[in-house]
């Protein structure tokens, strides 16, 4: 392509190759704000058309194609590389890339498996390698976390698709459980009634799976009574904290307490006081 | 009975069942109050000439929107003849929207007098979360409450040579075409039984009138393109 297509007004105190090279770096810089305009634009008019993670893919997708056309439509005969040559010359090159970028490749290559399986998705709450978070974003290379406690955490894709990953809002229910210990002399069955009750009056627990209430130990100080509830797994971590509040202050209410450790020590003699002023009594 | 689902032109004060609910002007700004108990919920609107719109939307909103998806439990099974169609009445929760509107509609507020709850409907590893309903089976429209329940017309038809036996009915809620006027709120549905453990539910529109209008649902305000609006309950009736 001539170079005047993309100058009309030719520079004569440049030489070709600087003009070429100014050119080649104009065509990316204009091709990236492009790529990046037709992303924001895809991403503002699809926000609430679409998946998160569908619109991710889409958006990259189109940020790359754009860049990728521009390459091989204006940049390659700027520098009048022909599409087919790289196919002859990919072969060495792509042996030395293999050597000096293993790790980028392997990254490269796990990224695209992580898109295909999809064990993880955008804003999904997992665990790799000790890390809770939020999944951010799966880029080609890396994963993005945000932890619980706010930190950025970039994890390489090849650790996320080599380790073990833990998606807590990957099925459909997570369950969680507290064992509740009353004191002996409480009626269990009316705390069970009551832990029943609030579980009812809960609208995130679960109707179905049942949630489960039961006496599970009868324990060196307590009788145990053992909770499990169902939850939409999203919601999981807040009911939790709210309903074991709640069946502490209504026992409590209802003159059921919550047994702590106690020991009942019987003397095999009657016990007497010895004073100072008193023989013994 | 005064419909009090309607279109108002502020200011205005209005009670839908025990809850009051106004629009005032001040300093030309709108200020929309609902009072719940003993909090009051306040909104401004930035403009003075909206009109609000107070009508049933789809029940699955509340306490929390984490579904599309409503069950409604039949208090007692219900068995269907084989190759059969059959009618029935079922209550269905309702939630009430409001919306302010001026050229477009938004939604505002949403409320209930019933108390919410969710349910899983099928495996633990990929079943819906539903909002949870029980309602008794009815031959007929059944006369209840229509600030808090609303009846859902299903036809039922058994396409299949055997007897099938019906415990719960999902229903996709994009999909949902409610309509209110003359003392009630109503819905049509199908429920076709594919097979012993499948079947399919969709919604179909009702005739109305001028006091039996159609409802402005949620997903319809949020220009939400729907791709599916049919349920496939493939985990069991």
């Amino acid at each position: 392509m001539n170079n005047s297509t993309f100058f009309p007004y030719s520079l004569p105190s440049l030489s070709g190759i600087v003009l070429d090279a100014i050119s080649v770096v104009l065509i990316l810089f204009i091709s990236l704000i492009f790529a990046k305009v037709a992303t924001i634009y895809t991403q503002r008019s699809l926000k609430e058309k679409m998946e998160k993670e569908h619109l991710n893919i889409l958006n990259k997708t189109i940020y790359y194609g754009i860049i990728t056309l521009s390459i091989l439509l204006f940049i390659f005969p700027i520098l009048k590389i022909e599409a087919s040559s790289l196919l002859v010359a990919g072969g060495v090159v792509g042996i030395v890339i293999g050597f000096a970028s293993q790790s980028i490749v392997g990254n490269l290559i796990s990224g695209i498996f992580l898109m295909i399986e999809r064990p993880v998705k955008i804003g999904d709450q997992i665990n790799i390698e000790g890390n809770y978070g939020f999944v951010e974003d799966i880029n080609l290379v890396s994963t993005i976390m945000r932890t619980y406690d706010g930190l950025y955490i970039r994890v390489p894709n090849e650790t996320v698709f080599t380790t073990n990953i833990v998606n807590f809002v990957a099925n459909s229910a997570r369950r969680f459980e507290y064992n509740v210990g009353v004191r002996y002399d409480d009626d269990a069955d009316k705390a069970i009634a009551i832990i029943e009750d609030l579980i009812e009056a809960q609208p995130l627990a679960l109707k179905n799976p049942v949630p489960q209430v039961f006496v599970h130990e009868l324990a060196d100080n307590a009788v145990t009574i053992l909770v499990r509830i169902w939850c939409p797994p999203t919601e999981w971590y807040s009911v939790k904290m709210e309903m074991l509040w709640n069946i502490k202050k209504t026992l409590e209410e209802n003159e059921i307490e919550i047994a702590f450790p106690q020991r009942t020590v019987w003397f095999a003699n009657e016990l007497s006081l010895k004073t100072k002023d008193e023989n013994i009594k | 009975m005064k419909d009090v689902f309607s279109t108002y032109k502020p200011p205005f004060d209005v009670k839908i069942g025990e809850v009051p609910i106004s629009v005032s002007e001040e300093n030309g700004i709108l200020i929309y109050r609902r009072q719940d108990d003993d909090d009051i919920y306040e909104k401004m609107i930035l403009n003075g000439n909206s009109e609000i719109l107070i009508n049933p939307i789809e029940p699955v909103n509340l306490p929390k929107s984490l579904s599309p998806f409503l069950l409604i439990e039949l208090e007692k099974p219900l068995v269907v003849s084989p190759k059969s169609k059959q009618i029935i009445f079922l209550t269905f929760p309702i939630e009430i929207g409001v919306f302010v509107s001026d050229k477009e509609l938004r939604i505002l507020d949403i409320f209930s007098f019933n108390n919410g709850k969710f349910t899983l409907y099928g495996p633990q590893n990929n079943g819906l979360i539903c909002r949870y309903w029980k309602s008794e089976v009815f031959t007929s429209i059944p006369q209840i409450n229509s600030l808090h329940q609303g009846a859902i017309e299903i036809e039922i038809n058994n396409d299949i040579n055997e007897w099938s036996e019906i415990t719960q009915i999902v229903f996709n809620a994009y999909g949902m075409k409610i309509y209110h006027g003359d003392g009630r709120i109503s819905m049509k549905a199908n429920m076709k039984i594919q097979s012993r453990s499948i079947a399919e539910t969709s919604f179909t529109l009702l005739p109305t009138t001028s006091l039996f209008k159609r409802s402005v649902e949620l997903y319809t305000a949020r220009k939400i393109a729907i791709n599916v609006s049919k349920c496939v309950m493939e985990h069991g009736l």
